[in-house]
C-alpha cells in the first residue's frame, strides 16, 4: 500500500486539532501551534492546511454558533476522523522504527 | 460595551470579491476575531496593517471563487475552435510555421512603414500654434512661370505688426554664420537671431532657464546639443560664450535658457538664437531697405480663419516693394504658409527656411507598395498551403456537418483559426519590427524615429491590420473548405488540390512578384556602383579647397603654400563648385534666363580639372576679361538651341546693365550630388579682393600630405580661426552612403520575398508529394528511378513557371524603368541582367525544392505507402 503523504506543518496542525479537541478552529489553532512550536504563523497558512486535510479525509468539521467576537459570524470547527488517526499513527511510526535503526556510533562523535 | 473598531473597507472588499462565497463566512470570521483582538492589544493601526497582510496572505488558489462553467453555446464553441486550431498548428509544425513566419515578416515591414509614416506626419505638429502660424511668403514670376520664395522683405515684418488687429505675434528670423567661442573650445556655428516672440510662436520644449530670455539683448538660448558640445556636463546657465560675428567684431552672451532635445520629426529648429536687434549691431543691415530680404517672416494670427482677411491689405506692401528694387525682381505677391504644412509646401518655396519632407513622401510610398506586394505575397503563401492541407482535416469537417455545423460555422471556425495564426503572426511581425528594420534603418540613416507603443493611433492600425490580413488571406480557404458536402467526404469522393487553378494562380502571382523584388535588388546595387563610378565632370580626387575668413588670408594661405612641392596649382575665388553660387538674370535682346553664377579666378578650370569645349578660359590679367563669362555645356545649349556650341561664342547678354561676352564653354559637371540636375551655368572672373575660396590640385596620391600641410599653414596663420577646408571628394557629404543604403533595403526586401516565395514553393510541392505519395510508391515499385520522379514533379510546376516569368520577366523591366525616373535624377540605363538574375535564381529556388523532396523520396520505403490500415 502506498504509503499516506502527510507534509510536516500538515502533521502539527493534525496533531493540534487533536489537542485542541472540540474548540480546534483556525484561530485558536494557530495560537496553539505559535504557543507550543514557538514560531510565528500566519492563518491563511492553517487554512489552507486544515481545507486540504479534509479533502484528504484526515479531518471532518461542522459550523458553530455565531459569536460577537468574530462579527457575529460562525466558525468552522474540526475534528479528526479515523484515517486521520491511521495517518499520524503511521508517520509516528515510520519515525520511531528510523530513529531506532540508527547505530550508536553514528551519535558517537569524536572530538579532535 | 465600548464601541467596535471597524474593518477598513478596502482589503475587506478584496477579500469579498475573491473569497469563495461558501468560505466567506468562516475564513473572514477569523479574520475579524484577530482583528478585534489585535486593536485591543496592539492599537488600531497595527491591527488594519496586520488584516491586510492577512488579507493578502489568504488572496491562494484554496480561497478563490471557482470560475463558473460557461454557459453560452457560442463561448463553449469557441473554445473548442481555439483547441482544436492550437492543435492543428502544432500537428503541423512547418506549414505553421511559413505561415506564421511569412505573415510575420509582412506584418513587421507593415508596422515599419507605419513608423516611419507616422514619423513623417507627424513633423511639426508639436508646436501649440501649428494652425496660427504662418510663414510669409512671396510670389514672383520667373521665366514666365510663377515661383514662390520663403524670405521676406525686411521691414515688411515690422509693418504687418503695426496695421493689422488680426495679427497677434510677428517674429523675423535670420541666419548668420559665426564662431562660438567658449573656453578653448572654438567652433564655426550657424546663429539664428529671431524676435523675442521666437519661443512663443514655436514651442519648442525647454530644459533649463526661462522663455522670457530671449527679449535681453545680451542672452543666448543653446539647444541641448549644442550646450553638450560646448560644457559637456557643466551647468550652461548662467555661463557667457563669445559669439564672433566677423574677425573684428564678436560680443559675449550670456547663456539663459537650454531647449530640451527637439522632438524627432521638425523642419525649423536652432543651435544657438540671439535676439534679432543684434543683427543692427553690424552696421552694414539696414531693417528699412525693401531692396534687401530677411531669411524668413512669421506672424501669429488670432485665429486662422482671418487669414483670408490680412491677404487684400498686402498689395499696398507688393507696390512699395516693386517700387524698391529692379523690374527684374518685381513680386506678384505676397501669401501665408501655416506652420502645420510647412513640410509639405516647403518642397515648392525657393530659399524656405524649413526643411521639406517630400522625399520622406516618395519613400512612403515606395515602402508601402513593397508592404502591400509583401503582405499579398504572405497571403497567398497562406491561401496556398490552407487549401492544399484542408485534405488532412477533411474528416473533421464531415463530422461537424454530421453533427448540425451548417457551411457559415465551418468557414467561422476556419476564419476563427487563422485570426489566430495572425495574431501569432502580429505578435513576432511587431517584435521584428521593433527589434530589426526599425533599429536597423534608424541605424543606417543615423536618426529617432521616436517609435512608441503610447501612440494611440498604432492601436488602431494593428487591430486594422489583424482583421484585414486574416480576413485577406482567409476568406477564400475558409469558403472553399466548408463547401463540401457531408456524403462525397465520408464516400471519399472528394477531388481535391489536384488541380486547383486558384492555388497555381496564385502561385504564380507569387512568382511575379518575386521576380520584381529580385530585380530591383540586383539594379540597385549595380546602379549604386555605376553612380559611385560616374564622373563629376571634373577631377575632384586630386582637389582640396578651404573656405577663408578674407581676400587676405587667400595671399597669406597662397604664399606659404606656393613651395610645397607636391602643389600643382591654387587658384583662388569668391564662390566654389559645390559649396557657393549666386543667381544671375542673363538679358538677351528678345529673351532672358535664370543661371548660376560663379565668380573665379582664370587658373580655376585648371585646378578643377573642368574641360573647357570651346573657346578659352580667363586670361590672366587681361583687364577686358572682367566682361568675359565662360558657359557649361547645358547654359551653351540653352541660349541657342540648335546650332553647334561654336556659334555660342562671341554672343553677348547683359547682368544687371552690364554687358558680358561668352568666351568659352565647359563640359557639364555636377557642383552637387547626382540627385540634382546640372543647372545652366557661368563663369566670370572675381574680384581680388572678393576671394573667399582657395582651391588646390595636387599630385596624384599626395592629397594626405597636402591637406596636413594646408591645416598646419591654417593653425600658424590663423590660430584664432577654426579650419574650413576639406577634400573636395567630399563635399557631396553622405550622398553615396545614401545611395548604398537604397541598395541594402532592397536586398533586405528581395532576399525577404525570395524567403516568402520559397517557402510558399517549398509548402505547396511537399504537400504535393505527400497527397501522390501512393502514386510515387508504385513508380518507385515498378523500378522508375530518381530522375523520373523528380522529372514527374517538376513538369506540374514547369508550365506555371514559365508563364509566370514570361510575365514577371518583362514587367520587372518596365517596373524598374519606372522606379528609377521616379527616385534617380541620373541613372544607369536599365539593362536586362537583373532580370536574367532574377529568373535564374526562381528557377534554382524551384530546382532546391524538387531536390529536397526527391531526396526524402529516395530513402521513402514504398511499401509504407500502400499499405492501408
Amino acid at each position: 500500500m502506498q504509503r499516506i503523504y502527510l507534509g510536516e506543518f500538515e502533521e502539527l496542525v493534525l496533531l493540534t486539532v487533536g489537542v485542541l479537541y472540540d474548540d480546534a478552529y483556525a484561530v485558536a489553532i494557530t495560537k496553539e501551534v505559535e504557543k507550543q512550536s514557538d514560531r510565528s504563523v500566519n492563518v491563511s497558512a492553517v487554512h489552507k492546511s486544515l481545507y486540504r486535510l479534509e479533502k484528504k479525509g484526515m479531518l471532518d468539521s461542522r459550523l458553530g454558533d455565531p459569536e460577537s467576537k468574530r462579527g457575529g459570524k460562525r466558525k468552522r470547527l474540526f475534528n479528526i476522523t479515523p484515517y486521520g488517526k491511521k495517518a499520524l499513527d503511521e508517520s509516528m511510526d515510520l519515525r520511531v522504527s528510523l530513529r531506532k535503526q540508527i547505530p550508536e556510533l553514528a551519535f558517537k562523535w569524536q572530538t579532535n | 460595551m465600548e464601541k467596535k473598531p471597524t474593518i477598513p473597507r478596502l482589503p475587506h472588499a478584496f477579500f469579498k470579491w475573491y473569497c469563495q462565497p461558501g468560505m466567506y463566512e468562516e475564513m473572514h470570521g477569523d479574520l475579524e476575531e484577530f482583528f478585534y483582538e489585535r486593536a485591543a492589544e496592539k492599537g488600531l493601526f497595527t491591527a488594519k496593517l496586520l488584516y491586510l497582510w492577512d488579507v493578502l496572505r489568504c488572496f491562494q488558489p484554496y480561497a478563490w471563487r471557482r470560475p463558473t462553467a460557461p454557459t453560452n453555446a457560442g463561448i463553449i464553441m469557441f473554445r473548442n475552435y481555439f483547441k482544436i486550431s492550437l492543435r492543428s498548428l502544432m500537428k503541423n509544425p512547418l506549414n505553421s510555421s511559413i505561415n506564421v513566419f511569412g505573415l510575420s515578416v509582412a506584418i513587421g515591414i507593415a508596422v515599419f512603414v507605419y513608423a516611419f509614416a507616422s514619423w513623417t506626419f507627424s513633423t511639426d505638429q508639436f508646436h501649440e500654434h501649428k494652425n496660427e502660424v504662418f510663414l510669409v511668403t512671396f510670389l514672383a514670376d520667373r521665366d514666365g512661370t510663377p515661383q514662390e520664395y520663403g524670405t521676406t522683405p525686411r521691414p515688411l515684418g515690422a509693418m504687418l505688426r503695426e496695421d493689422f488687429s488680426h495679427i497677434e505675434k510677428v517674429c523675423r528670423v535670420e541666419d548668420r554664420p559665426v564662431v562660438v567661442k567658449y573656453g578653448d573650445r572654438v567652433y564655426h556655428e550657424r546663429v539664428r537671431y529671431a524676435d523675442p516672440e521666437f519661443l512663443d510662436m514655436f514651442t519648442f520644449p525647454l530644459k533649463q532657464g526661462s522663455k522670457a530670455s530671449l527679449a535681453d539683448l545680451n542672452s543666448i538660448v543653446l539647444s541641448e546639443n549644442m550646450a553638450e558640445k560646448y560644457f559637456g556636463t557643466e551647468d550652461p546657465l548662467g555661463k557667457e560664450v563669445l559669439v564672433k560675428f566677423d574677425k573684428d567684431n564678436g560680443k559675449l552672451f550670456k547663456v539663459a535658457e537650454v531647449a530640451a532635445k527637439f522632438p524627432a520629426s521638425r523642419t525649423i529648429s536652432f543651435d544657438f538664437l540671439v535676439n534679432f536687434d543684434n543683427l543692427r549691431t553690424s552696421p552694414a543691415y539696414n531693417v528699412h531697405d525693401w531692396s534687401s530680404t530677411v531669411a524668413a517672416t512669421f506672424i501669429q494670427v488670432d485665429d486662422p480663419f482671418n487669414i483670408s482677411s490680412i491677404e487684400p491689405g498686402m498689395d499696398k506692401y507688393k507696390a512699395m516693394q516693386n517700387s524698391a528694387v529692379q523690374p527684374d525682381w518685381a513680386i506678384t505677391s505676397f501669401a501665408f504658409r501655416p506652420l502645420a504644412t510647412l513640410h509639405e509646401t516647403s518642397e515648392y518655396i525657393k530659399d524656405g527656411i524649413s526643411r521639406s519632407s517630400k522625399d520622406n513622401y516618395m519613400s512612403i510610398v515606395f515602402m508601402a507598395i513593397v508592404a502591400a506586394l509583401m503582405l499579398a505575397l504572405a497571403c497567398l503563401n497562406y491561401i496556398n498551403i490552407a487549401i492544399v492541407s484542408a485534405a488532412k482535416r477533411l474528416k473533421e469537417i464531415g463530422i461537424r456537418k454530421t453533427i448540425g455545423a451548417t457551411r457559415g460555422t465551418v468557414a467561422v471556425q476556419f476564419l476563427a483559426e487563422n485570426v489566430l495564426i495572425t495574431f501569432f503572426a502580429m505578435l513576432l511581425g511587431v517584435g521584428l519590427a521593433m527589434g530589426f528594420f526599425i533599429r536597423g534603418f534608424e541605424q543606417m540613416w543615423g536618426f529617432d524615429m521616436d517609435f512608441r507603443f503610447s501612440d494611440t493611433s498604432l492601436w488602431v492600425f494593428l487591430p486594422a491590420t489583424l482583421l484585414f490580413t486574416s480576413l485577406v488571406s482567409g476568406i477564400y480557404p475558409a469558403l472553399y473548405i466548408s463547401r463540401f458536402q457531408v456524403v462525397s467526404i465520408i464516400k471519399g469522393s472528394v477531388k481535391f488540390g489536384k488541380k486547383n487553378t486558384l492555388t497555381r494562380v496564385f502561385l504564380g502571382l507569387q512568382l511575379v512578384f518575386a521576380c520584381v523584388f529580385i530585380t530591383s535588388a540586383v539594379t540597385f546595387t549595380q546602379n549604386s556602383a555605376w553612380l559611385g563610378a560616374r564622373s563629376w565632370g571634373y577631377s575632384q580626387h586630386e582637389a582640396l579647397y578651404t573656405g577663408l575668413p578674407d581676400a587676405q588670408a587667400f595671399t597669406q594661405l597662397r604664399d606659404a603654400l606656393s613651395s610645397h612641392p607636391d602643389i600643382v596649382s591654387i587658384s583662388g575665388s569668391f564662390h566654389h563648385l559645390g559649396r557657393s553660387e549666386q543667381t544671375a538674370v542673363l538679358h538677351f535682346p528678345d529673351r532672358q534666363y535664370e543661371a548660376m553664377e560663379l565668380k573665379v579666378d582664370a587658373r580655376y578650370f585648371e585646378t578643377l580639372g573642368l574641360q573647357l569645349v570651346e573657346g578659352r578660359a580667363f586670361r590672366e590679367n587681361a583687364a577686358n576679361d572682367k566682361q568675359a563669362v565662360v558657359l557649361n555645356a547645358t547654359l551653351a545649349a540653352s541660349i541657342a538651341p540648335g546650332v553647334p556650341t561654336s556659334e555660342v561664342l562671341g554672343q553677348v547678354f547683359d547682368i544687371d546693365s552690364t554687358r558680358y561676352e561668352v568666351v568659352g564653354v565647359v563640359a557639364d559637371f555636377h557642383a552637387y550630388d547626382l540627385s540634382n540636375k546640372v543647372e545652366p551655368t557661368f563663369f566670370s572672373l572675381a574680384n581680388k579682393n572678393d576671394y573667399r575660396y582657395l582651391t588646390m590640385k595636387t599630385k596624384h596620391g599626395t592629397e594626405k600630405e597636402v591637406y596636413e600641410a594646408l591645416q598646419g599653414q591654417w593653425a600658424t596663420l590663423f590660430p584664432e580661426t577654426p579650419f574650413m577646408g576639406g577634400y573636395q571628394e567630399d563635399v557631396w557629404g553622405l550622398y553615396y552612403e545614401v545611395i548604398d543604403i537604397h541598395a541594402i533595403v532592397w536586398q533586405v526586401v528581395a532576399t525577404m520575398a525570395i524567403l516568402l516565395a520559397g517557402l510558399g514553393l517549398y509548402g505547396l510541392i511537399s504537400l504535393n508529394v505527400v497527397g501522390r505519395i501512393r502514386e510515387f510508391s508504385i513508380r518507385k515499385l515498378l523500378g522508375a528511378g530518381l530522375s523520373s520522379i523528380a522529372t514527374n514533379i517538376t513538369r506540374r510546376y514547369a508550365a506555371l513557371f514559365a508563364i509566370a516569368l514570361g510575365l514577371g520577366a518583362p514587367l520587372s523591366y518596365q517596373a524598374m524603368n519606372l522606379l528609377f525616373d521616379a527616385a534617380y535624377t541620373y541613372h544607369m540605363p536599365i539593362g536586362f541582367s537583373g532580370v536574367a538574375v532574377a529568373v535564374f535564381v526562381l528557377i534554382g529556388v524551384l530546382l532546391l525544392t524538387v531536390a529536397i523532396q526527391v531526396a526524402r523520396l529516395r530513402k521513402f520505403n514504398p511499401v509504407n505507402g500502400l499499405r492501408v490500415e
